[in-house]
């Protein structure tokens, strides 16, 4: 009889155990992926009990701020929807994008020092950290009102410090209302819900002249004044390359080559280079690295060579007539609205490219710093010199060539227009800066599904929003 | 140092950890801390130290670890129930006050456990007519039907009914397992006892059957089959009728799944809780939900996240059958394993003393108490971690319930009568062995 209990001792034994062993699979190895099943909103829930912190814009006013009902809090958007896909939404449904995202353990109070070690001690919630952001409120407002209907995207930044002053994408959505409007917003064929500021991968077109031009004055191949001779059309390789609307500019400098938009002259200097300086300059710029914007993993694309979806290595073979067009901005060459806005702040900022960001500052509800926007150089595109330049070149394209429609009285603007062919329409690009003699903003505007070029439908834009944002007491 | 100052030593430990959980719910709940904490503490320690009182007086050579476990368990139950409502915290303090009632009330009508065995086929018939009430007279909850409504009060009969049915077993066991030993028929070639033995083994598998059916619980209906299986292979040593019963149980069971829906819907809920995440696979998913939250060592008591902003806790029934998963998530895997390690002790001592009982009786009775015990921890705590189907029955001093509170603490004073005439009659007593040569 003894021996029986003994062993009925053993069997309970090993059932204790296996409740055991299961206990660790579930709470140890299978935990992370029961709490991320679609099925299980505990989680977000458990967020939406905490007053989340606020979402400011640059003049402190609030972009996303709370309201309070039965016990949860949701978002609201008291300036209406302002940057949604920079911002991002918050919903128990979908989850969280943008900001909302990225700076989600500041805005859910999760990380907050040492206060939070006490709350959670004693049991309490305690509310988000509030996160300003660098747009400033008005400028996003005039970027976003400016692309009206169209589809495309606006992004302005300093180019001395590189703070985000504003980023507008069309067709745009409400975060208010993402649970009711998701299923419909994601399966629109114009993407509302896609960042184009950091997402948008286009043809840059003859706006990507700029870094071809930077190229071959670095390398001393040109000078301004250098002559050419256009006949229409540029033979090389067994190919050709042309200009828009087959236009013929006869004998002209390299500075009226850039301000007229002279498409062979471009192939040659392209030519005349080589892949590799070409290449090479993209990467000065900040092409081929991922710009280091506080937004989740995947929101922001790398710009570069591009087969299909993927991004080319630098070093991938290019035959002399893939390296002719890709000097004038088509051929494989993609880039972001915020890549070019970057090549315009390079410019700009005698060369140096500045960390692009968006948050300005981390403050706890008691007014705690706890995070605060240190600017830094990103990479360095050019000589000081150089860059005055190409200042001087882009200054004549907007007073004398394709870019006229951005002048303002009384501000020196600098561009370089573009109008890439995709399909059977354009993409219009403007990319600036402004003040030319002391930049405060760079700006790249870009227009998809025009049948207009970029100084006709994407220069206006980039004046309008050069001209509100010069006229702001404060800019990042 | 004495059995029972080990007990006492252990008791006041219990308290102090007891206080402790109550302080971490109340400053959870209120973000301040005061002097109830300690007021709640001393109570509840109070309540035991009354149990502990009647041992001293009429069990002094009982176990002195089974109190302290059972006074750990409670005190763990009670400070998640009033975690998850305070009203219910207070309900179940009434329980344990009348469960304390009934163990001193046990200990002092009862006296000797052989006296159960005199009136074992009484006892029997009273625990058959509990589970007859609830199928005649009960109400459903969760689409089991368990309870009966008695002035005011909702009880389980089954939890009275398995302690019954046990000892009713240990006395029927006892008497007749030289006869159930013995082969003397072949079926098949295999030896087998004599037919009219196997009445019992067949009684039993129809009762789990009934249970099953009328019931719909499942979980009682194992608990029962299985406990009886165990003692009958203490009471025979013939492991045939462990796997005879099993075979038994397994086509009622599966019998069951054919034709009873709510079973068939038990078992496709644990195959594959996903499909049905939004209605009757919900509140399993919910559960491990929160289980996964626990990670490690879990937020502490009163942390976690269990309740909804209207109290409505996140998973159904978890102040009940899911009290478990309640803990595994504020405790984490530590609080879960040291539950689970609780039990694994708690039927340990149990098995030593039905080791150390001086007869067939006492063994099979402290055999069958601990096994009923032990499996029942199982199967709850294997329900709501999916490791098995899940089953609604209660967790043993940890769960809201008070049929089950008073139950489980009448079982522990059955046991602990158990060990404390083993030792006394070790000890060699000698008006202790007349009495025992009168009763046999």
């Amino acid at each position: 009889m003894n021996r029986a209990i003994s062993r009925m001792f053993v069997v309970g034994t090993i059932l204790m155990i296996a409740l055991m062993a299961n206990l660790v699979w579930l709470q140890v190895f299978h935990a992370k992926s029961l709490q991320s099943a679609p099925q299980n909103h505990r989680l977000i829930a458990q967020q939406l009990r905490v007053k989340r912190g606020l979402i400011q814009g640059f003049d402190g006013s609030t972009i996303a701020g709370d309201a309070q009902h039965s016990g949860f809090y949701s978002r609201t958007y008291p300036q209406g929807s302002l940057a949604p896909q920079i911002v991002g939404y918050d919903s128990v449904r979908y989850g969280l994008t943008g900001i909302e995202s990225s700076m989600n353990a500041y805005l859910s109070g999760a990380d907050l020092g040492t206060q939070g070690l006490i709350d959670r001690v004693l049991g309490r919630h305690s509310p988000g950290a509030n996160v300003r952001l660098t747009i400033v409120p008005a400028v996003q407002k005039v970027a976003q009102s400016a692309l009206g209907s169209q589809v495309g995207a606006i992004v302005a930044l300093d180019p001395s410090t590189g703070a985000i002053i504003a980023a507008a994408s069309a067709p745009s959505y409400n975060a208010a209302t993402i649970d009711t409007s998701f299923a419909r917003l994601s399966k629109s064929p114009d993407a509302p819900l896609l960042s184009r500021v950091t997402q948008g991968l286009y043809p840059p077109g003859s706006s990507f002249k700029v870094v071809t031009a930077t190229a071959a004055l670095n390398l001393g191949k040109v000078t301004p004044t250098t002559s050419f001779d256009d006949t229409g059309s540029y033979a090389i390789d067994g190919g050709k390359v042309t200009n828009y609307h087959g236009e013929v500019f006869g004998t002209h400098d390299f500075t009226q080559a850039l301000t007229d938009s002279v498409n062979t002259t471009f192939a040659k200097v392209g030519t005349l280079i080589g892949q590799q300086a070409l290449i090479a300059q993209m990467r000065a710029y900040g092409f081929y690295q991922t710009p280091p914007l506080e937004l989740p993993r995947g929101m922001v694309y790398p710009s570069g060579r591009f087969k299909g979806p993927r991004l080319l290595s630098s070093s991938a073979a290019m035959n002399p007539l893939d390296v002719a067009w890709a000097a004038v901005g088509q051929e494989n060459v993609l880039a972001t609205p915020l890549q070019m806005a970057l090549v315009a702040a390079g410019v700009a900022d005698a060369g140096r490219v500045m960390k692009p960001y968006l948050v300005q500052r981390v403050t706890t509800p008691s007014g705690a710093v706890l995070q605060r926007a240190q600017p830094s150089l990103w990479t360095t595109a050019t000589t000081p010199a150089t860059a005055q330049t190409m200042n001087v070149m882009m200054q004549q394209v907007v007073n004398a060539g394709t870019g006229t429609a951005a002048a303002l009285s009384g501000i020196q603007v600098a561009g370089k227009t573009g109008t890439a062919q995709r399909g059977n329409s354009n993409v219009a690009w403007f990319i600036a800066f402004a003040p030319a003699n002391d930049p405060k903003i760079a700006v790249a505007v870009t227009i998809e599904n025009t049948q207009f070029t970029g100084g006709d439908v994407a220069a206006p834009l980039a004046a309008q929003v050069i001209k509100t944002a010069l006229a702001q007491p404060a800019l990042p | 140092m004495s059995r029972r100052n080990v007990e006492l030593a252990l008791l006041a430990l219990v308290g102090v950890a007891a206080t402790v959980a109550y302080a971490s719910v109340y400053a959870a709940r209120f973000h301040d801390l005061r002097r109830d904490s300690v007021v709640t503490g001393v109570i509840f320690l109070v309540l035991f130290l009354v149990i502990h009182v009647a041992e001293r007086r009429y069990l002094a050579q009982a176990d002195p670890y089974l109190v302290p476990i059972a006074a750990l368990l409670s005190a763990i139950g009670l400070t998640e129930i009033y975690r998850i409502s305070p009203a219910l915290a207070l309900k179940q303090g009434e329980w344990l006050l009348i469960g304390v009632a009934l163990f001193v009330a046990t200990v002092l009508v009862v006296r000797d456990v052989h006296r159960l065995d005199t009136y074992r086929y009484l006892i029997g018939a009273l625990g058959l007519a509990l589970l007859a009430v609830t199928i005649v007279g009960g109400t459903s909850v969760n689409g089991a039907r368990l309870w009966v409504r008695v002035a005011g009060f909702s009880i389980q009969p089954s939890e009275f009914a398995k302690i019954a049915i046990v000892v009713f077993l240990a006395g029927y066991l006892n008497q007749n397992k030289e006869m159930l030993s013995v082969p003397t028929a072949r079926l098949a070639g295999v030896p087998v006892p004599p037919l009219k033995y196997f009445g019992p083994l067949l009684v039993m598998w129809v009762l789990s059957l009934f249970m099953l059916v009328f019931m719909k619980d499942f979980g009682m209906s194992l608990l029962f089959m299985a406990t009886f299986i165990g003692m009958l292979y203490v009471a025979t040593t013939r492991i045939a009728y462990v796997v005879a019963g099993a075979v038994l149980f397994a086509v009622g069971a599966g019998g069951a799944y054919q034709y009873v829906a709510h079973v068939h819907e038990r078992f496709a809920i644990w195959l594959d809780p996903w499909h049905t995440a939004a209605t009757s696979g919900y509140q399993l998913l919910q559960s491990l939900f929160a289980i996964a939250d626990g990670g490690l060592v879990g937020p502490g008591f009163g942390r976690g996240y269990l309740l909804y902003s209207n109290h409505v806790p996140t998973v159904p029934e978890l102040q009940t059958d899911f009290i478990f998963s309640a803990i595994a998530n504020e405790l984490g895997l530590i609080g879960g394993v040291g539950l689970i390690l609780l039990y694994l002790l708690f039927v340990w001592r149990g098995y030593h003393i039905a080791l150390h009982a001086p007869d067939g009786f006492s063994k099979l009775l402290a055999t069958g108490l601990a096994t009923v015990f032990g499996l029942q921890s199982f199967i709850i705590v294997g329900g709501v971690t999916r490791l098995i189907p899940l089953t609604g029955i209660t967790l043993p001093f940890v769960s809201y319930g008070g049929s089950s509170l008073t139950a489980n603490l009448v079982l522990v004073a059955l046991l602990l009568m158990v060990s404390h005439r083993s030792l006394v009659v070790e000890a060699g007593s000698s008006t202790e062995r007349l009495r025992l040569a009168e009763l046999s």
